[in-house]
Formats: C-alpha cells, structure tokens, sequence
C-alpha cells in the first residue's frame, strides 16, 4: 500500500503543465459553458475538433481519456437509447416489427444465458453485447411462426437519431475536458487554484481556506486510511471473517465488521490531529501566508483569452441562427 | 527564572475521574525536565494542560509569566511546541515541506522566510532529501523528525516530546534522543514525558506522576537514589538500579560484587 497515486496526475511538459491552475479551472468552466449552449450537430463537432486538437498540442494520449470515458459508458449507452427510442419527430429513417412468439422466446433466452457465460473469455465485451443485441434484435423483426405473445414497431426518426448523436457528443467533450484538468493538475495545485477561484465566496460567509484545507487534510489521509482498512481486513480475516464470499447477509455483517473499527479509529485520529493543528497556531479563518503560491503568466491570459473568444463566438451563432 | 509555574492545578475528565489533583511545578529556562509516569497517570493530561488543549479545574498555569487564559491562549501557544505521541495523526501537509511550513504559514512568516527555514531545519533533523516526499513513504521516525523540524523552525522558547518516542523503533527512538539533547544544547527548554526511565535518566529533573498527583520531583541523581518512591511508582525500573535494589537487600557490599566478578572472571 505504499505506492497510492491519488488522483490520475501524470507527469509532463506541453503549455497544459505551465499554466495556472485557476486559469485551467477557468478555461474548463468557459469551454463548458460553451459546450452547452451549442445546440446542432455540426456545430457541436466542430467543437470536439477544437477538443481533439487542445489534446494533440498538449500530448495527452487518447488511451488516458478513453479509460476516462469509460465509467460513463453506460450513462452514454442510456442516454443514446432513450433518445432513440421516444423522440418521434422528423422523418422516419427505420421503422422494423418486433415479434415475439413462442418459438422466439426461447431461442433469446438460450441467446443470453449463452451470451453471459461466454462473455468473459472475449476481450471485446462491449462489442460482444452490441452484437448478440443486434443479433437478438434481428431475430425479432424476422417473420416467425407460431403463436404470438407480444408484437410492437421499432421506428427511429431522424430527430432522435441526431439528439442521440448530440447528446453523446456532448458528454464527452465535458468529460474529456475535465480528464485534461486531472491528468495535468496535481491534486494539490488543483486545490489550491479551487480555494484562490472560491475566495469571493466569503461574502456570503463561505471560507473557501477552510474547504481548501478539508481538502488537502482529506488527500492526506486516504492512503492513511485505505493502509489502516486493509489492516484491519487483514486483522479480521485471521479471525475468520472472508470478505469475498458468503450470503448478501453475511457481506452487510462482514462490511460491519470494517466499518465499526475504521469510524473510530478516524473519530480518534481527527482528535489527535485537531490538537496537532492547534498545538501548532492554527486558528480556523485567520489569515495564514502560503509556502505554495501560484503564478500567473502569459500562457494563461492567452488561453483564457482565447476560450472568452470561442465562448463570445458560440454565443454570437446562436443568437444568429 | 521559572518559565513554566503550575500551581496548585486539578483537571478531571467528563468521567468524573480525578485525571489531576493539586500539581505544583515549576521549569527552569533552559532545563531538560521529565514528566515520568505509569499509564494513566496523568502525565500527557497534564501537557495538554500547559498547551492549553484543556481547560483546567482549578489552579493556575503561568508560562513566562503569563497566566494562560482565553485570551493568552494563543500567544503561549507560539512559545512552546509539542510533539506527539503518534507520528502518523499529527503529519498535517501532503508533503514534507508542507507540514514544516504548517506551522510558520500560521504564524504568518513571510514566503521567502519559510522556504529558507525549511532548508535550514529540515538539514538539522537530516530529512533534506525528502523534502517532496509524501508521509506514507516515511518511518516514524522520520515522521517525527520532520514533526521536530516544524517546532524548531517556528522558534518555539519550549518544546514538550508527549510520549514522542513510544511508537518508534529502537532505532528511531535513539535518533530522536540525539536530537533532543542537542536541541537543549541550543538553549530551548525540554519537557520530555515519557514511561521509560530509560529516557528519563538522560534529563537534568525528573518528575515523577503517579495517579495524577506529583510523588516526586528532583534532581536526577536524588530520585535515582530515592528507592521507596521508586518502587511505589510501578514504573519499570532500569536493570542497573534494580540490580542495585537486590544486592543491597542480599547485603551484599559494593566490594563483594567486585571481589565476586574477579573471582568469575579468573576461572574462566
């Protein structure tokens, strides 16, 4: 457990590393905004071209942003689906009868327990399901005898076909966006430009040095933590508790049995550092001076500069159109 | 000149337990003092006390001639430092530097002065080379070094070790002694507590705890020879001494033991 890299920071060089966290955070705010006040197909390309290019100059690889994608796969794939399914205007591009009968029934159940048992030896699972869905689909719209148990119509239209398409391209030029941020920011950098963009809030009462500090405390201890949760797995274990098998009943006890010891073991270092911190002058909401401070260059007033004139553009079509 | 005066101090905890009942004490400028006690004796109570952690019963504390109250709190806070027991849950920045900086980023120094006094102290306790490394690539005694780094650097008039080296190995434990010694050397008063008389025979005045009332305070050499109090502590006395205790008991002379160990030494 030594080796805890928080957050997804990897190490380099193009302009992305030299700038400012605030300006990023900025920057990333701006090109979202933009993002969605976009509202056709071809615009919202032309954006993840300017997207695609942001990532060519600043020699982030694609892989990286992929594996950032794929925990909204899902989210995606529902998305898609909806839209296609219930936006029934503009001109009908598809239109297939799905029947189901007696002798069909059967036939995609064989399919999908055949397709769930084999489907961890491909490597390709994704398209795995995409096809045994299609193959299930095609089967459905084939003519089959028997007696029928349900029979309804497919149809896509055009409509839904490119709010599928926006919206997926939407989503991922915002996820791809804030991946830059986290791949090129230190944990730390990015909290601190967070704490100095949040400083006006303390108008309305809310210490953004304060949420800083939770923060960087909370950075601090995971590996702490997650060393001390294995610990007390290990602990546990030896008295024979197994956390990877056993009834649904049994994993909620086994969970218990972690998480008792882990809240009071935080509960009692929380006590150890608060007196730590105040042994030590801390003072909640007194000015404090920085050991770290950020610096603000001409690569970030260009960069901001440079978003202020996509947002303005974005704006300005679509007040035009 | 007494820097620390406790006088006639009690504390109990919620339990109504009497964690602390009429201490009297006084530190010297410049002395290295040991608070020494059984577990449960109220010595760690009794640093908290001083740093103004807890809010006493009754009785006073002065540190510098300043009554700690309220209002005080915070001024006698930036003139005495503590270590803890436990290196781990008082590391408070992501790195090194960071948790040296803690405690001057408190204390408002300049960012020019901070980052001198980091290369400067963190030399002194030998952890230069780490200065980016984060806290879960560290020992604990290097956890505690860097600790010791951050007091130093915020010039602290006294810094008490709570039980600081309890969780460290032998190793480490030997490490921070040196740099306890050497920090006394450079004129800080010590206030070391501590159940290892081990440690405590080191320090110039030891105190001795026991179940929240003071048994015993004197020079080093005093209460090493004070064998009634000794034994009433429950404290685990050091192998020399306790060898002492038995022979004296056996009556048997100084001159015997030496005569016996010729003897042995001869037919072997």
């Amino acid at each position: 457990m030594k080796n805890i890299i928080i957050g997804q920071f990897i190490p380099g060089t193009s302009f992305l590393y030299k700038m400012d966290p605030r300006s990023k955070i900025i920057a990333l705010m701006l090109l979202m905004v933009s993002t969605f006040i976009l509202s056709s197909v071809s615009h919202i390309l032309i954006m993840l071209g300017v997207v695609l290019v942001i990532l060519k100059i600043g020699g982030i690889p694609v892989t990286r942003i992929a594996r950032g994608l794929k925990p909204i796969m899902i989210l995606l794939l529902f998305t898609f689906t909806f839209q296609i399914i219930f936006i029934k205007t503009g001109n009908l591009v598809f239109d297939t009868d799905l029947t189901l009968t007696y002798i069909t029934l059967p036939i995609i159940l064989l399919i999908v327990i055949f397709w769930y048992f084999t489907k961890r030896y491909t490597r390709f699972k994704f398209l795995y399901l995409l096809i045994t869905v299609f193959g299930i689909l095609t089967l459905l719209s084939l003519y089959n005898p028997g007696s029928i148990i349900s029979s309804s119509h497919l149809e896509i239209y055009q409509d839904g076909l490119e709010g599928a398409f926006f919206i997926m391209i939407r989503l991922i030029i915002i996820v791809t966006l804030s991946t830059i941020l986290t791949l090129t920011t230190k944990p730390t950098d990015l909290n601190l430009g967070l704490e100095k963009i949040l400083k006006p809030l303390g108008i309305i009462r809310i210490n953004a040095e304060e949420i800083a500090m939770i923060i960087s405390i909370a950075l601090r201890y995971i590996p702490t933590l997650l060393d001390e949760a294995n610990k007390i797995m290990l602990a546990q274990a030896s008295r024979g508790v197994d956390f990877s098998e056993g009834k649904f009943k049994d994993k909620i006890m086994q969970i218990i049995s972690l998480l008792v010891p882990m809240f009071i073991i935080s509960f009692k270092r929380s006590d150890d550092l608060a007196n730590a911190m105040e042994a030590r002058s801390f003072v909640p909401g007194k000015r404090r001076t920085r050991l770290h401070t950020l610096s603000w260059h001409n690569i970030d007033t260009s960069v901001i500069v440079f978003c202020v004139l996509v947002l303005a553009s974005v704006i300005t079509v679509r007040i035009m159109l | 000149m007494n820097i620390i005066e406790i006088k006639d101090l009690s504390f109990s905890y919620q339990d109504e337990i009497q964690a602390l009942s009429n201490v009297n004490l006084s530190v010297k400028k410049g002395e290295w003092i040991s608070i020494l006690g059984h577990n449960g004796s109220g010595k760690s109570t009794l640093s908290k006390l001083i740093i103004g952690l807890l809010k006493a019963d009754s009785g006073k504390i002065l540190v510098d001639g300043v009554i700690l109250n309220e209002e005080s709190v915070h001024d006698i806070r930036r003139k005495i430092g503590i270590v803890f027991q436990n290196p781990d849950n008082q590391f408070v920045g992501v790195t090194v530097e960071d948790d040296i900086a803690f405690g001057m980023e408190n204390l408002c120094f300049q960012q020019s002065e901070i980052i001198e006094k980091i290369k400067e102290y963190s030399k002194k306790v030998d952890m230069s080379d780490y200065l980016k490394k984060e806290p879960h690539a560290l020992s604990g005694g290097q956890k505690q070094r860097v600790a010791i780094a951050g007091i130093l650097a915020m010039k602290t008039d006294i810094i008490i070790f709570d039980e600081a080296t309890s969780m460290l190995d032998p190793k480490g434990r030997a490490s921070i002694m040196e740099y306890i010694k050497e920090i006394k050397k450079a004129g800080v008063t010590v206030i070391t507590i501590t159940h290892d008389m081990k440690e405590a025979v080191l320090s110039d005045r030891i105190v001795i705890l026991k179940e929240g009332r003071v048994i015993a305070c004197g020079e080093t050499n005093d209460i090493l020879n004070d064998k009634e109090t000794l034994n009433s502590s429950n404290l685990e006395l050091l192998l020399p001494l306790k060898l002492q205790y038995l022979l004296d008991e056996a009556n048997i002379s100084n001159d015997k033991v030496k005569d016996i160990l010729w003897q042995l030494s001869l037919n072997k």
